[in-house]
């Protein structure tokens, strides 16, 4: 039997999930034995084959109409989607923005800063439009959640490693972190 | 009492009648999770999170208030009851903005315990971000309404326990919101900062302002102590990291149930004053950093040539029983040296000092007079409050206008103190509080009420007790002192306790930080913080409570008893 594929993504995320991804070390390596990482955002190849995976994760919230894409088409092409860190889980600290009005937020992050010259708000036709944050779980149907900011490297490779060899991972105890 | 029998998960358990199903799963050691309840607490039974399942009854009851009888049958965790907490959890978690990973409560919330407990991996319903304000107009801790669970804790605890009744509830439903008096902000409102609302909140609503993020938990140490800022001797918990108090909570299980005031919670940690961690001796008119050998011998030098008979030794009232023992036989018996107390005594040393707390709960009259408790022993005045709330009545004897005059249901002058001993005569549980305002003729009529009432003295300083029975007095006045040896430790020197005090040609000041007192002195030796001593004083019950060493000393800072331990030694 061919190794279980395993695909990643991210959406709005500040990339510390995957970064604490990166933290399993020399893990990554038992990981890599039991599963096959078809795709990363970290990688050469950054979107997950049309041909699918086992395993898709994604990082972050659902913040723009991209976002929303990256989602879906992730939820497409996998048996089980992750939500992985609590911006996936929860929209996390892209919720912030929920706060503020969608054109205030966008003048103060491009015309507003302090470092800003001769700002603009981008409004290209090729670009998503920006939504308000949720999770994950408010766009596509999510199977497995992992909560953290970002989740420990042991929790991580917890759950990626149960998912290698086919079973549901229990997320509790010390995997079950939402700080 | 009688007991009734019951089953929790199949377990059997004894409990009292009247119990709640609550007491009675602590007794079996099961352990129901509670948010609204606290053990100091009235029940109320408003967050839903203790909902247990009752042999043949319909409805799940919460467990907190639901009381037991014979017979009962309870399940805790039956997969009904789990599956009605996750929802109650649901709705707490989506109702508000909850934000662990930047909250200054994570690792520490009660709501977050249990979303762990209970493994919630998601929300099931999405949060509608609502607008929450934050409340920081308070000095020492702020209400962030995002995180608030209005389990209302906070306002049983202002009510019942502080008796201040600062805090309220406005609107309904969903809009509901903590507020204080009629929505004012906490920097404007009746709020006296007690600090105990911020105690018992379960959640990252109520935050400390200075200890924020400093530490959970798991990373603090606790050290059981007593307050010694006034004369009650509050029992109190000091936090404590990499040798630093963090914060100050209450020991629940003194005399002041839980209850600090300002002074004792919040205060001590606001040390504006410049510390002194080394001996200063002045040299060439200029106070210079000097070795404790260097020091003692320029005090030893300096007192030999006041001595004998220019030498005088004055104490502050805060220094703890051991270092004033050392002190006395120091100066009155190895040197024969006048000692004498720097704050004012209470007139009366033979009224009594019989009454505690537990008699201001038990009293039908309360007679003040000669003091202000909510001015200066305010945790006892907190405590006159609860009992005016229960129906005990008030009467005030005063010359001055004091903060308890808004809550007396009688204010005289000092003139009519005979018709409020009178009055006392009459009642069934009277308890006297009384100050230093009284003339020793005014405490005399007061005499008459021994064995018919309690007394609670108003000490004016925290071991002023100890003072009295080593027989120390405030000095009449210092005409004739060649050198002055001043134990000041932390006190801080107020206006009118030094009387007609001019520099002795030789001062000496053992101080823990910097003053007028100790810029004038020929000698400062260092003190030990009020956190790095250990001892004990005399509170106002008349009990000898524990002071703790929370940190070891920063500085070169000596105890009183080693400082006199060296200086008997130099002095033979
Ligand atoms: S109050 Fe508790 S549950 Fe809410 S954000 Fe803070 S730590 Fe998390
Ligand atoms: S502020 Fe804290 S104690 Fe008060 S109701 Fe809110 S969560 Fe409860
Ligand atoms: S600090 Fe004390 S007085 Fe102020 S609201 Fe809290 S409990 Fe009430
Ligand atoms: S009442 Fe006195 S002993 Fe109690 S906390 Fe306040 S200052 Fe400290
Ligand atoms: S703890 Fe019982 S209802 Fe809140």
């Amino acid at each position: 039997m061919s190794k279980p594929k395993i695909a990643t993504d991210w959406l709005a995320a500040c990339a510390g999930c995957h970064m604490s991804l990166l933290d399993m070390d020399e893990r990554l390596l038992q990981v890599l034995s039991l599963a096959e990482l078809t795709s990363c955002p970290i990688t050469d190849l950054k979107h997950p084959p049309h041909e699918g995976v086992e395993v898709g994760v994604l990082t972050g919230a659902v913040n723009s109409t991209t976002n929303i894409a990256v989602a879906r088409m992730m939820r497409k092409r996998c048996k089980i989607l992750v939500a992985l860190g609590d911006c996936a889980v929860f929209g996390g600290i892209v919720n912030m923005r929920n706060y503020f009005d969608m054109q205030e937020a966008l003048r103060c992050a491009y015309v507003e800063t302090p470092s800003t010259v001769d700002g603009f708000v981008p409004a290209s036709e090729e670009l998503g439009r920006p939504v308000r944050a949720r999770g994950v779980d408010q766009v596509v149907k999510v199977d497995v959640c992992l909560p953290g900011c970002p989740p420990s490297a042991d929790a991580i490779f917890h759950v990626l490693s149960e998912l290698a060899q086919g079973r549901i991972p229990v997320v509790a105890g010390e995997t079950l972190k939402y700080d | 009492m009688s007991k009734v029998n019951l089953k929790i998960n199949g377990k059997t358990v004894q409990a009292p009648a009247g119990s709640t199903i609550l007491e009675a799963a602590r007794l079996a050691e099961v352990d129901i999770p509670v948010l609204c309840h606290h053990p100091k607490l009235a029940n109320l039974g408003s967050c839903r999170i203790c909902l247990v399942e009752i042999a043949r009854q319909p409805n799940l009851h919460p467990a907190c208030t639901y009381p037991v009888f014979e017979g009962m049958e309870v399940q805790t965790e039956s997969p009904r009851v789990v599956e009605m907490r996750k929802f109650v959890l649901d709705m707490l978690f989506s109702e508000r903005n909850h934000h662990c990973m930047y909250c200054e409560m994570s690792g520490d919330c009660e709501l977050q315990n249990l979303a762990y407990r209970y493994r919630m991996d998601r929300w099931s319903f999405p949060s509608p971000h609502p607008h929450m304000p934050v409340d920081a107009t308070r000095k020492y801790f702020l209400l962030d309404h995002s995180r608030c669970i209005l389990c209302r804790r906070c306002l049983r605890a202002c009510s019942d326990l502080a008796a201040n009744h600062t805090l309220g509830v406005k609107n309904r439903g969903a809009d509901t919101m903590i507020c204080a008096d009629m929505d004012l902000s906490f920097g404007e409102s009746s709020c006296v900062s007690c600090g105990t609302c911020l105690e018992v909140c379960p959640t990252g609503a109520l935050v400390d302002r200075r200890s924020a993020y400093m530490g959970r938990t798991a990373e603090v140490q606790r050290v059981r102590s007593s307050c010694a800022a006034c004369s009650l001797g509050c029992g109190v918990e000091l936090v404590v990291r990499g040798g630093q108090v963090l914060r100050v909570e209450s020991d629940w299980d003194r005399h002041n149930e839980g209850v600090l005031c300002v002074a004792g919670r919040f205060e001590p940690l606001e040390q504006t004053r410049e510390k002194i961690t080394r001996p200063l001796v002045r040299r060439d008119g200029q106070l210079q950093e000097a070795t404790w050998v260097e020091a003692l011998d320029a005090l030893v030098s300096g007192l030999r040539q006041a001595a004998p008979g220019g030498i005088r030794a004055v104490t502050s009232g805060a220094v703890l029983s051991e270092g004033m023992n050392e002190f006395v036989n120091f100066f009155k018996g190895k040197m024969g040296v006048p000692v004498h107390l720097l704050e004012p005594a209470l007139a009366g040393s033979e009224l009594a000092a019989d009454g505690g707390l537990k008699d201001v709960d038990a009293a039908d009259f309360i007679l003040v007079a000669g003091g202000d408790p909510l001015a200066s022993h305010r945790v006892l005045g907190y405590r006159i409050k609860r009992a005016i709330d229960k129906g005990a009545e008030v009467w005030l004897v005063s010359g001055k206008e004091t903060e308890m005059a808004h809550f007396a249901a009688r204010c005289l002058g000092l003139a009519e103190l005979d018709s409020a001993v009178a009055h006392c005569m009459e009642s069934r549980s009277p308890v006297v509080v009384y100050g230093a305002d009284l003339t020793a003729r005014e405490a005399g009529r007061l005499a008459r009420l021994r064995g018919k009432a309690r007394f609670i003295p108003l000490a004016p300083s925290p071991n002023g007790h100890r003072a009295q029975v080593l027989g120390l007095e405030p000095a009449a006045g210092w005409a004739g002192a060649k050198a002055l040896f001043v134990l000041l430790e932390s006190a801080l020197l107020q206006e009118g306790w030094l009387q007609e005090f001019r520099r002795p040609q030789f001062l000496a000041v053992y101080a823990s930080c910097r003053s007028p007192l100790t810029d004038q002195a020929d000698v400062v030796l260092p003190a030990l913080q009020w956190y790095e001593r250990q001892g004990t004083f005399i509170n106002m019950e008349g009990r000898n409570v524990d002071v703790h060493q929370a940190v070891e000393p920063g500085g070169e800072g000596w105890s009183v008893q080693k400082l006199f331990d060296r200086l008997s030694g130099c002095m033979t």
